[in-house]
Order: structure tokens, then sequence, then C-alpha cells
């Protein structure tokens, strides 16, 4: 049965489009202040404006990158260091009570640090975005390497499959359901931090865009950064939900 | 005992070897100071009122934004909860919504609300609701059936229905999504003040740094640390003994 | 040896040569708690040894020893002359719980070729030795299938696939037809017994159930009291090919199970007498 006139997915876009008509109406009749809530309309010229003359791709491209390359760093020590933990209870000991310490620490905390070592660049916001996106994927890692079923663990032994077989074969399939998981949730701060640093450090990007935007009163232009955002995000959460969906393969199978 | 033991040899090493480092000049760099001068730096900011005051700051933001965002997120998730339908229309609105980080919202509030409480609440509000709403929303959902039709038996009015059955039920799993808010409250509070608010442990943060007083930074990064630890200790804690609220109800 | 065909099992050879697995003396402590204690067990060459005993009697333990997964405190055990000192390729073990002695992200395909991963085999040559071991095992349909898609019945025959591709010379098997119905678990006994008989591989095989142990069995063996100690070693003179009819009307079959019965019924109160 198709489901392309399916009345609830109707009925969720309709109220969607009512709420920015309602506002949109607020506006016109200056029920609400333009300066601080543009009117829907006023906000997508904006943005059209903005997109067809080039100065919105330079600010996504730059947070974008950031976000990653802060995301792969966080990922790539997370999963090292979560195996090497999660696969050695001596390790576990030594480690388990710093890492429980520092993990709270708000990651934009280490701002100020981190601008003290690298200044207003690039690379402190890259070294930010990394400290904060490291502990979601270090902790569901911690939790996959330790929690490989013993029998696996067992026939590893049976076979002689050394150390190094047993992480690639056995230990690190067996925690990347975990491991996915928490990359997720990796992502979706190194998306905040990202624009933290940006907002703090004036580099070029969304959230330096939608900062600067504020001082001078540009609401029209806020909003257009926020919408950008939100594909931002929206787009990157995408993604992983398609590596998800490729790598656990095994996982949406069917008796 | 012996996890204790073995859990503190790599901190007490590191210290150690910063300490020993910068006092014989093999470590120099002007942005670590030492363990010693930390301390120091960190007594006298507890001694003098001032790091106490600031977390009473941002304690209190953070507390009354989580406030907002409970009552807000639990009351919307409860209606969706029990309307399946309400939840799937505005299903894709929330999807769009949830997305935006929240301090991506800083300048708009500062338009708004100006320097201050309101700003700082204001975000910690739209941070904690996402969570507190979508675990309201399957906590209802996952309410037992028969308790909805007691509920239809009795004749009792919403509100009735909502206190005596519907919350009392959710509560276990509202709880959880409250913890989970109650983390992120005092994370975004802070960077507020971090990147705009004059105000709270965040911005001393700055001052300290601009003022390059390194060793007071580093002492009220220790701070933060304790703070949340022992934030996250008692969430765990407040988990386990508190279903009697809804007892008097 | 007789040739294999569809049903037929080669009749076993009586070897007089050297045991292929020698226990003695073993005794296996928990903490504070022994567990086994004075066993001592010689299994020929391409025997089928059955253990049976009530719950915790230490079976599983013993079985892990042989498999080299645990050590004992005292006695020795060898293999082929050698003291184990570990786990090998050459003694496989099957565990009850398939669902997760499965790679579930591998295909049945994969999951066979994790043996021959370990042995070195080429890649090249795997794929030959693969289907025919599957082809053995009736899986050759589900070749491309993950574990999550297939039956109880089905993903157990994947782990006997695998621990066959390992070339075994010992087969542990714990408890591995346990969680199957009546009709799979009596067709997977004959084809196990099929199996070993063709690759003359002595078997270890621990279960609840009694009459499973006689029919498949050259020897029961009962482990009880606590510690656990080997309270009777029966031989099984029941002709082999083994048939699930004719063999379980057997006079003999009917006469071991009472025997076996009456011991465990003992062994029973015993325990309950020392609680």
């Amino acid at each position: 049965m198709r489901r392309l006139f399916d009345p609830i997915a109707l009925a969720s876009l309709v109220f969607a489009f009512s709420l920015l008509l309602a506002w949109q109406l607020f506006a016109d009749a200056h029920l609400i202040s333009p300066i601080f809530f543009p009117s829907p309309l006023h906000t997508l010229a904006v943005l059209e404006h903005r997109l067809a003359d080039g100065s919105l791709w330079l600010p996504l491209a730059a947070t974008s990158l950031r976000m990653t390359f802060g995301w792969l760093l966080a990922s790539v020590i997370g999963i090292v260091l979560g195996a090497a933990i999660g696969s050695s209870r001596v390790a576990r000991d030594l480690l388990d009570p710093i890492l429980e310490f520092i993990r709270p620490l708000p990651a934009s905390a280490v701002i100020p640090v981190a601008i003290l070592f690298l200044g207003l660049s690039n690379a402190m916001s890259v070294a930010v975005i990394a400290f904060g996106a490291i502990w979601p994927v270090l902790l569901a890692s911690v939790h996959g390497f330790s929690s490989v079923p013993p029998e696996l663990a067992n026939v590893s032994q049976v076979l002689g499959f050394g150390r190094a077989d047993y992480l690639r074969k056995i230990a690190f399939p067996s925690a990347l359901p975990d491991i996915v998981a928490g990359l997720r949730v990796s992502l979706a701060i190194a998306l905040i931090l990202a624009v933290v640093t940006e907002m703090q450090s004036s580099l070029p990007g969304l959230g330096w865009d939608i900062f600067s935007a504020q001082r001078l009163y540009r609401s029209a232009d806020l909003y257009a950064g926020l919408v950008m955002l939100a594909l931002l995000g929206f787009g990157a959460n995408h993604m992983i939900m398609l590596l998800e969906s490729r790598v656990l393969r095994w996982r949406n199978v069917r008796t | 005992m012996r996890r204790l033991l073995l859990g503190a040899i790599i901190p007490v090493l590191l210290l150690g070897a910063w300490e020993i480092s910068s006092r014989t000049g093999l470590l120099t760099l002007e942005s670590l100071s030492r363990p010693s001068d930390i301390l120091v730096a960190g007594y006298a900011a507890l001694t003098d009122g001032s790091l106490l005051l600031a977390t009473v700051q941002t304690c209190e933001t953070a507390l009354l934004g989580l406030m907002m965002a409970a009552v807000f997120g639990i009351v919307l998730g409860a209606v969706l909860g029990l309307l399946p339908t309400a939840e799937r229309i505005a299903g894709p609105t929330i999807e769009a919504l949830r997305p935006i980080p929240a301090i991506a919202f800083m300048p708009l509030a500062l338009m708004v609300f100006g320097f201050g409480v309101g700003l700082e609440a204001s975000i910690v509000a739209y941070a904690c609701v996402w969570p507190i709403l979508i675990v309201t929303i399957a906590a209802v959902r996952a309410i037992e059936g028969r308790l909805l039709e007691v509920a239809a038996v009795l004749e009792l009015p919403v509100w009735k229905k909502m206190v005596k059955i519907v919350l009392p039920a959710a509560f276990a799993r509202i709880n959880v999504g409250l913890r989970v808010a109650a983390a992120i409250s005092l994370v975004v509070a802070v960077t507020v003040e971090i990147v705009l608010n004059p105000r709270g442990l965040g911005y001393r943060l700055i001052l300290a740094e601009q003022a390059l007083e390194i060793g007071l930074m580093w002492a009220q990064l220790v701070w933060l640390c304790l703070l949340g630890y022992v934030l996250n200790l008692l969430l765990s804690r407040v988990g386990r003994g508190s279903a009697a609220i809804w007892r008097p109800l | 040896m007789q040739a294999l065909r569809k049903n037929p099992v080669a009749v076993r050879p009586v070897e007089a040569s050297l045991s292929a697995l020698s226990i003695s003396k073993l005794r296996v402590r928990f903490g504070a708690r022994t567990i086994l204690e004075a066993i001592n067990l010689n299994v020929r060459p391409g025997e089928f040894v059955c253990i049976v005993g009530s719950s915790g009697s230490g079976k599983t333990t013993l079985l892990r020893v042989l498999a080299g997964l645990a050590r004992a405190d005292h006695g020795r055990v060898l293999f082929d002359g050698a003291e184990i000192s570990g786990p090998s390729c050459e003694r496989a073990i099957i565990f009850q719980d398939y669902s997760k002695a499965l790679l579930p992200w591998r295909t049945v395909r994969g999951n066979v070729a994790l043996s021959l991963e370990a042995r070195n085999v080429p890649a090249k040559e795997q794929d030959a030795i693969i289907d025919e071991l599957l082809a053995k095992m009736g899986l050759s349909r589900a070749r491309e299938q993950f574990p999550a898609q297939l039956s109880g019945g089905m993903q157990q025959r994947v782990q006997i696939a695998r621990c066959l591709a390992q070339e075994p010379k010992l087969l542990l098997m714990d408890e591995p037809f346990g969680a199957l119905d009546a009709m799979t678990r009596q067709v997977l006994q004959d084809e196990i017994l099929q199996l070993v008989a063709e690759k003359h591989i002595s078997t270890v095989f621990i279960t609840h159930d009694l009459e499973e142990a006689i029919y498949l069995g050259d020897r029961v063996v009962v482990l009880g009291n606590s510690p656990a100690t080997i309270v009777e070693s029966m031989d099984i003179e029941l002709p082999r090919p083994r048939d699930q009819l004719t063999t379980r009307e057997d006079g003999r079959f009917l006469a071991y199970r009472h025997r076996l019965f009456g011991l465990l019924v003992h062994d029973r109160s015993e325990r309950r007498g020392q609680c």
C-alpha cells in the first residue's frame, strides 16, 4: 500500500507549516518585535540571498570541517583507549578513577586553557572539540570491549588467536554496536563545541556568523545561521545512521 | 581498598612529576603553573568567598533553567505520551528543532534578555527540555493500559488522572531523564558564562585566564571537576530514594 | 573402516594402543571449594564418552580443564601423550549457548571460515573446504545468512561445522542439544555420531539426558558427590550403528537406564542429606 498520502504525515507537515504561518502573521501584524523575531519569509529571503552569493558556504564548510576533525580525533583516541581499558582489568583499575574525575568537567571549561596553549586558532577549536567528544566514544568502547561474550573469548583462545587477531576479528566487531552508538552522541557534542569555540574565538564559522549577526542586530541573518546549523546537525546525524546501517547490517536482518 | 590504591597511582605520579619538573626547571611553560601554586590559589579563592559565590550563582541559574525545562517537558511529554496521534503530528517539528545546539541561541537570548540570569536560564532550559520531553513521552507510553482504565472507571478529571496515576507510574523513567538533564544544566550554564555571561564560575574562569592568574585558573578547573563529580554522586543517590515524593499525593 | 553411506555408522575399531586422553588424580578448586576430586579417566582414540551427573556437579568444569580453559590444582591431563598446558585447536569445544558462541556479524560461511583463518589456510582454498563442510551439515542453503536468521538447531550445526573445520582430534561438547526440541535433538544426535566416526574423533559429551548418554556413548561416566568424583563408569555394549527406534527399545538399553537412574537418585538423596 503506497504511503504517499499517509494522513498523519500530512498532518505533521500542516502542523509545522501552521506554526510558521502563525509566526509570519504575528510578524506582519507587528505583534512581535521584528528585531527579535523576523518573519519566516524575511529569514527565507536572507537565506536564499546568502546561499546565492556564497557567504553561507564558507562558514558552513568551516564549522563542518572543525566538527569532523575533532570528532575523528576523539573517535580514534576513544576507541583505542577504550579497547585498552575494556580488555584489561588492570588498566581499568588504574585509569578509571582519574577518568571519572575529569569526565564531569564541561568541555567548554578547557577553552581558556586551550587558548593559552594554542591561541585563538583552529587547533584550539579541534582540541577542545576532541576533549569533549571523546567521552561518549570512550565510555561506549570500554563497555563494548569489556562485554565480549566469554564464549567468544574462549573460542578465540581455543583457535589460538593472538591478542591482535582477537581484537581485530572478535572484540572490535563485538563492541561495534556500542561504539557506533557512542560515535553518534560524540558527533552531536562535536557540533555543539564547534559552535561554542567559534563564538568564543571569532573563528570563521556558523557560530561566529550567528554571534556577529547579533552584534549588528541583523536577526534575519541570525535565524538563517540557525537554520543552516539545524541542517548541518540533521545531515551529520543522518550520515551516522547511514554508517550504522552499513556496518551493522547484521543486526537488522529478520529471521 | 586495593582499587583505591591502584586508582591513586597515576594521579599521584603525574602530580609528583609535574611538581618536580616545574621546580627543577624542566617544565617552563607559563601556562602550566605548579600543583603547589594551584593549591595555594585554590585555597585563597575558597576562603575569600569568591569561589563559593560564583558556585552559588552558577548553580542557582542552572537549577532555574532545569526547573523550567522540567515543568514544560513533563507536562508536554505527558500530553504527547497519552495522545499518540498528537505526538506523531508534532514529531517532525520536534525532530527539526532538536539538533540545534542550545548554545546557538545565545545571541538571540542576549538580544531578548540582555546579560544576566534570564539569558543563562533560558539557554539551560532549552538544552534540558529535550531529554526530559523524550523520556517523559516514552515513560507515559509505557504505562500499563490497565492503570489508565482504572482512571477512566473512576471518572477522574484530567488533572487528577495525571497527578495520581500517570505521573507516579512514569516516575522512574522520568527520573532518569531528569538526572541526565541535571548534568546537562551545569555544563550548559558554565558554557554560557564562559562565552557570554559575566556571572558565575565560567566567568571567573575567563577572568583568571585573561589576568594570567594561571594557578587560580587551574584551581577553578579542579573545583569544576569536583563539583561535577559530587553532583553525579548526589544524582545517583537521589535516584534511589525519591519515589517517596509521590506519597502525599 | 567402512565407507560412509547416508545412515550406517562405521564400526568402532577396538584399539589397544595408548589412550588419546588420560586424566589422572585431577583435583580442581574454586577458591576454598573443591569442585572435582580424584578424577581418573582414560579415553581411547575414537571413543565416545558421555558424562552425566546432577546440576552443579562439576561436569562443565571438567570439560573446561580438558579444553585447556581452566587449570587443575592437582593431577595431570595428557592428550596424545603430551601434557595439556592451555587451549589448542586440536581440542574443540562446543558450547551449550550457541547464540553466544557464534559471531553474529559474520555469515554462516564467515563463521566456519574463522577456524580456517586460525589454521592459516590460504583464502583460495577456504571456499572449497567450507562448502564441503556446509553440505555435510546440511547448511548449504544458509551459507550467506546470519546466525540470527537461523533456528536453534541450525545455529548449533554452524557451531559444529566451525569446530569440525578446526580438524580436531578431541571434541568436547557441553550439553549441546539441551536447548533444542526433541526432534531436532534426535536428528543431530545421529549426525554427530556419523561425523565423529567418519573422522575418528575422540569425544567427551556432557548431558543431563540419561537416555541421550546411553544412546550416544561407548561409555557413560557418572559424576557425583560433592566434591565430584567418578561414581561409576559404565561400558555401553549396544550395537552400532545406533538407531533411534530399535536401540532405545533394546533390553540392555533399559537396563543401563535403570542403573543410571538408580545412581543419580542415590546421589541426589545423599546431597540432600548433606544440606
